[in-house]
């Protein structure tokens, strides 16, 4: 074999081999899975968009928790005032489960404020309601006199508001959301605590989607 | 010399042949049942197809009044569609050259993608979160934004009606959305907000576009679209007779985006394509002629000749297989359940049990008795009470 015949043989068999680097598939990417990876609700996941994410809810209601302990309406009130929680209104884009915020301020309050706030459920209202009629109704037995009215009213009710404002170009999506929280007197409808939170994020998607 | 380079195109050939496996696919038993055979579909479909089946599942859970498959299934989808799809190495592979664009997980068209919200949305305000619903009609209406002419960004008439109308009825303001809508329908009177109508109806009827593979490979995307007969529809609920008109139509929202930057992208690989089948061509009609020349007539072998004609053919035979690998092909699935044109209607209803109808008419206004469906509405006594009907149910 002279060096022409040499460099041909050597030039098809590169060929060849790029090509059939290329076919070394059988179709399905990652055949095996990918093992669930445990991750920490304050961390950015690999799966992420300019939305409301956990890290956000985390961080969000960690400040709204603390700030709230903190006020004198809390932190100095002669008796223990109680909260009843009202729904987040979303005025954004996304989609969310609004009662998810409103829950994880309530369970860090719980948790950290010692009794020095109490939350009303009005959320199990019917259930409750049912359950002194059939107090009432001698039906089932009862620890003290059904008929004295017992449910607590409220002192306050937290709620908060979502708003976002939104931008895209060709360079990109760009998403800001403010998070506004608020617990008002339910005598005197005074606003007596508000705190915000504002978390900004944007990306560009791949050419193959645009 | 002849006897190596048959040899050598033959396992070529042999080995070309044997990369095209695919995956096992489970054989699926049709029971006719739309929903049942979606979800034997999704079970069966590789990763990158399974936000399609989902779709598709949602559309036919809707229509035959299974909210909750319909939910499961689009709440799938949204994450994804919703995130930001970057550093995704079936993207990267779908703008590679070998490589056609449905080897990319599927999203969808923007048409399609708005579809899924617009799907969420009756469904959110069907559960009572309005503001969840106004929320997808916003994000439908932002991934409209991607159209090429500015004329047709963000122009689906019925997701600004539709946001405005949620925040009168959330005591807000809708007028700048109501504006918007009412300039996007270009001159089509649009009914005033009534904050108490209690009956929330949507309708959709005809169907959607398809897809297909344009160009000389099939590289450009393009939509086959039919005008359905049904034009506008009228719901009876007892003796209350409800107008459903056209808001939007998906025919026109898919032929109206123009162009993606994935079209250049399959442009440049057609290109390609092309370009190396002409070199292949012209190397290989180079190396015929050498070959040719190889011989003397005295029966003697011209080297150069020779040699030349071996190199052409090389150059000839890899470029015809690096063309034939090329795949410029445009990602032509599509999520072919859906209706062509939109309607909504709101109206003020006292509660209770009604006998429905919903007839279908053509732009003559006749009456298509056989797409009249019949069946009952309760309407509740709090909140909304959110109806869908689709002339596409079966």
């Amino acid at each position: 074999m002279n060096s022409t015949s040499r460099f041909l043989l050597a030039t098809c068999s590169l060929g060849s081999a790029l090509i059939f680097s290329g076919c070394v598939s059988d179709g399905v990417r990652n055949p095996s899975g990918v093992p669930v990876t445990e991750m920490k609700a304050d961390e950015r996941g690999f799966v992420a968009g300019t939305g409301v994410e956990s890290q956000d809810l985390v961080a969000v209601t960690d400040k709204m928790a603390r700030s709230i302990i903190g006020i004198p309406e809390i932190a100095q009130a002669s008796a223990t005032p109680r909260i009843v929680i009202e729904p987040v209104v979303n005025n954004t884009r996304f989609p969310i489960n609004k009662d998810i915020f409103l829950t994880r301020i309530r369970t860090q309050l719980n948790e950290k404020a010692m009794g020095k706030v109490r939350f009303v459920d009005r959320e199990i209202m019917k259930t409750l309601e049912r359950e002194r009629d059939l107090k009432r109704s001698g039906q089932v037995t009862a620890s003290a006199d059904p008929h004295v009215v017992e449910f607590r009213g409220a002192d306050y009710f937290l709620t908060g508001k979502l708003d976002g404002m939104t931008t895209r170009t060709s360079a990109g999506t760009s998403d800001y959301v403010l998070y506004s929280f608020r617990l008002v007197d339910a005598r005197t409808s005074e606003i007596v605590w508000e705190s915000s939170a504002e978390i900004k994020k944007q990306g560009l998607e791949d050419a193959a989607y645009r | 010399m002849r006897l190596r380079f048959s040899a050598g195109l033959l396992g070529l050939l042999f080995l070309l042949t044997a990369c095209e496996t695919i995956p096992d696919r489970p054989r699926i038993a049709y029971t006719g049942d739309p929903v049942i055979d979606g979800r034997a579909e999704l079970q069966a479909a590789q990763p990158k197809d399974r936000v399609l089946w989902n779709y598709r599942i949602a559309a036919s859970a809707l229509r035959r009044n299974q909210p909750d498959e319909a939910r499961v299934q689009l709440d799938t989808a949204i994450p994804l569609i919703g995130g930001i799809l970057a550093n995704s190495a079936d993207a990267r592979k779908a703008r590679g050259l070998f490589s056609g664009e449905d080897s990319k997980t599927f999203i969808g068209e923007p048409y399609e993608r708005v579809m899924a919200y617009y799907y969420r949305a009756i469904l959110y305000w069907m559960e009572g979160q309005p503001d969840n619903a106004r929320a997808c009609y916003r994000t439908g209406q932002l991934i409209d934004s991607d159209a090429e002419a500015n004329a047709y960004k963000s122009d689906y008439i019925l997701l600004d009606y539709l946001d405005g109308f949620v925040s009168t009825k959330l005591a807000a303001d809708g007028e700048d959305a109501l504006a918007r809508a009412q300039k996007n329908a270009r001159g089509g009177a649009l009914p005033p907000y009534d904050p108490n109508a209690n009956l929330i109806v949507f309708a959709e009827y005809g169907q959607g576009p398809r897809k297909y593979g344009g160009g000389e490979f099939g590289e450009q995307l393009r939509f086959i679209t039919t005008q359905s007969r049904s034009t506008h529809a009228r719901l009876t609920l007892g003796s209350q007779v409800i107008l459903l008109p056209t808001f939007d139509d998906l025919n026109y929202q898919a032929t109206t985006r123009g162009g993606r930057v994935m079209d250049y992208i399959l442009g440049r690989k057609a290109v390609f394509k092309s370009t190396t089948n002409t070199i292949g061509d012209v190397a290989l009609t180079g190396a015929a002629i050498a070959a040719s020349n190889a011989r003397h007539y005295n029966g003697g072998t011209n080297r150069d000749a020779a040699n030349a004609a071996m190199v052409l053919g090389a150059i000839g035979l890899i470029s015809k297989i690096t063309s034939a690998a090329t795949t410029p092909k445009a990602d032509t699935r599509a999520w072919d359940n859906l209706p062509q044109r939109l309607s909504f209607a709101a109206a003020q209803v006292a509660p209770g049990d009604y006998p429905a109808k919903v007839e279908f008419f053509d732009k003559d206004g006749t009456l298509l008795h056989a797409r009249t469906k019949s069946f009952s509405v309760t309407v509740k006594p709090d909140g909304d009470t959110v109806i869908f009907v689709s002339e596409l149910s079966r």
